[in-house]
């Protein structure tokens, strides 16, 4: 490969972790207490939440679809693994059945949209508002929470003085990174989003892929769940609301095309550690909660508009 | 590529640095503590006076503070990355009125490691769930909630003269401010014998929710004499909702939080009375514990800030 289009594949990505590199310079000069490794850890720690719902949300969004459904799914598979929890369930059981109905809810998606053919915005819609609704009734409207420290280590445990939930995310990223670039699954992936007719036409079983694309964000959801479980002690019928657009702004950032087709799961990273690095850095400024908005959206207008701007137009 | 991308970002980075001059901590003396007020939201008027309170009480003590909030009231997860950050910003003293009782517990046991002191005000963290994790609190400021639901069912028991029907518009079920007014409510009324509650329906703390709710129950339940919302913004709505009915001044509508606009109803007879709560007092009492706990003065456990029926 000669360095130009290398460069031309990659510039996208490199100016997200560019803007990243220089947020955090920029913070450094501003607050003595941003560059500590203990805040940075710190961060990794907030972003991997959003950062794991990102990870499901690239892969749809790359297939040219989108899951507002996901916040809802963090706040069901959240209340549904507590609920194998109290039951006295040993937590890696209630972990894994908390996983498995995440993907249960992300395979209903897929299939709404594959063989009900909704638009995946209505048909996540929906299930954002069942989801939601299905929650509140489990659990009759009320948190619930107190569970064993095996099970809170997930979010409070550390490997190498590295939060476990940051290990989680890392791990996470680099399986989704291998998925979506070396696999068959990850380059059908693509091969939906940038055109889904040619991709059918050229022998993708695209209704299977689809479906199972859902899925893995329904999968990831359920992730989220269990650290956000874990973290809090407790899980909420009522958590998880905009994650969802959490979750986008992540993806989009990391230059994820909404149209599908293209985007990275490093970018998505670099995406969600900006607006993790953001929130943190504002906080440490003492910056009012209403100018911590307006700047997290700017964010997102800015990188979307100099994706739309500089992109090398195709021909 | 990254030339046009530069400006871009050298703005925001500018802009950053712009943030920071205005912070109030740079401002203020450099030597004396900072203190951090986190609340739950700063789109609620309780709020913005419990900042104003501590605000007051910082620039009489000659201390810095700090507020800061998530956007929604309910945002537990965002409100324990706020406090974390607050941590890593090494502040001398937390005060935090808690989204959650029970999920704010992990966050108080880390700020202990810290050697942080932190004091709750307004809605208590689970003692359970503090004990079992370990955690302590300097100091609880804060009014009865259940004794505030209790005043407010009486007066709907007394006024209505011991029979009808009541409706009550509830918060966020399993929120427990919420739910203290609500049991507090509900045992005033339960010791009148002739009086019920015909209608509890949660209108989620929310103004337009609380007009939609008892829109509701105004078409269930015509017969309704009385109407309790647990915040003023929720009885609020309904009072808007009444009026759509054209049964204004026939239904008695109780709120709580004594917000200026709430008291503006009752003037004017829409509201016949609400619970007044004192988030500036709070506010105050907060800050000059926090700096009394940091001189290694003896502070109480539990600081009550009195509640009274406003009618």
């Amino acid at each position: 490969m000669t360095l130009k289009p290398f460069l031309i594949r990659y510039a996208r990505q490199f100016g997200t972790l560019f803007g990243l590199v220089l947020l955090c310079i920029a913070l450094w000069i501003a607050t003595p207490y941003f560059l500590t490794s203990s805040n940075l850890l710190n961060i990794m720690e907030q972003s991997a939440i959003n950062a794991l719902i990102a990870v499901g949300m690239t892969f749809i969004i790359i297939s040219g679809g989108i899951d507002l459904s996901v916040g809802s799914l963090v706040a069901f598979t959240g209340v549904v693994l507590a609920g194998f929890l109290h039951d006295g369930w040993p937590w890696p059981l209630a972990v894994a059945c908390g996983l498995v109905a995440g993907l249960g809810c992300g395979i209903v998606n897929g299939l709404l949209v594959t063989l009900g053919r909704l638009p995946p915005f209505i048909a996540t819609l929906g299930t954002m508002s069942v989801a939601r609704g299905a929650a509140l009734l489990y659990t009759d409207g009320r948190p619930s929470s107190g569970f064993d420290s095996g099970f809170r280590s997930l979010a409070t445990g550390q490997v190498l003085h590295i939060p476990a939930p940051a290990v989680i995310m890392l791990v996470v990223y680099v399986l989704g990174h291998f998925v979506l670039t070396r696999t068959k699954f990850g380059r059908y992936t693509y091969a939906i989003g940038g055109n889904e007719e040619a991709a059918l036409l050229s022998g993708v079983r695209v209704r299977l892929y689809k479906t199972l694309i859902y899925g893995a964000g329904g999968l990831l959801s359920a992730l989220a769940a269990v650290l956000l479980t874990a973290r809090l002690n407790s899980a909420q019928p009522i958590a998880g609301i905009n994650y969802e657009l959490d979750a986008i702004a992540a993806t989009v950032i990391g230059g994820t095309s909404l149209l599908g087709g293209q985007g990275t799961m490093g970018g998505t990273l670099v995406g969600a550690l900006i607006m993790g690095v953001l929130r943190n850095g504002l906080n440490l400024l003492g910056v009012s909660s209403f100018v911590q908005q307006v700047v997290i959206g700017a964010v997102i207008i800015l990188a979307v508009l100099v994706d739309v701007l500089f992109k090398p137009k195709k021909k | 590529m990254f030339l046009r991308l530069f400006p871009c970002l050298a703005l925001l980075a500018l802009g950053l640095a712009a943030c920071n001059r205005h912070a109030p901590e740079s401002t203020a003396k450099s030597g004396s503590p900072t203190i951090a007020l986190v609340v739950k939201t700063l789109n609620n008027p309780f709020f913005i006076d419990m900042q104003a309170g501590a605000e007051a009480e910082t620039k009489r003590l000659g201390v810095n503070l700090l507020v800061q909030a998530a956007e929604r009231e309910i945002d537990v997860e965002r409100q324990m990355q706020i406090v974390e950050n607050l941590i890593e910003r090494h502040v001398d003293a937390l005060c935090i009125a808690p989204s959650g009782s029970r999920e704010i517990v992990p966050v108080i046991v880390k700020a202990n490691r810290a050697g942080i002191p932190v004091l709750i005000i307004d809605t208590r963290a689970d003692e359970k769930a503090l004990a079992a994790a370990g955690g302590r609190i300097a100091a609880f400021i804060g009014s009865d909630n259940y004794d505030g639901g209790r005043i407010a069912g009486a007066f709907v028991a007394e006024r209505l003269g011991g029979s009808g029907a009541v409706a009550v518009l509830e918060g966020i079920p399993g929120h427990e401010t919420g739910d203290a007014r609500l049991r507090g409510f509900r045992e005033a009324i339960a010791a009148a014998p002739g009086i019920h509650i015909v209608a509890s329906q949660p209108a989620n703390w929310e103004r337009d929710q609380g007009f939609n709710v008892c829109q509701n129950i105004l078409q269930a339940h015509p017969d309704v004499k009385a109407l309790f919302a647990c915040s003023d913004l929720m009885a609020l709505g309904a009072v808007e909702a009444i009026a759509a009915a054209h049964r204004t001044g026939q239904i008695l509508v109780v709120g709580f939080d004594a917000l200026p606009e709430a008291r503006a109803a009752i003037k004017q007879g829409t509201m016949a009375a609400t619970v007044a709560q004192f988030p500036q007092k709070m506010g105050e009492l907060a800050v000059a514990n926090a700096v009394k706990a940091l001189k290694g003065e003896a502070i109480p456990a539990s600081i009550p800030v009195p509640i009274q029926l406003v009618k």
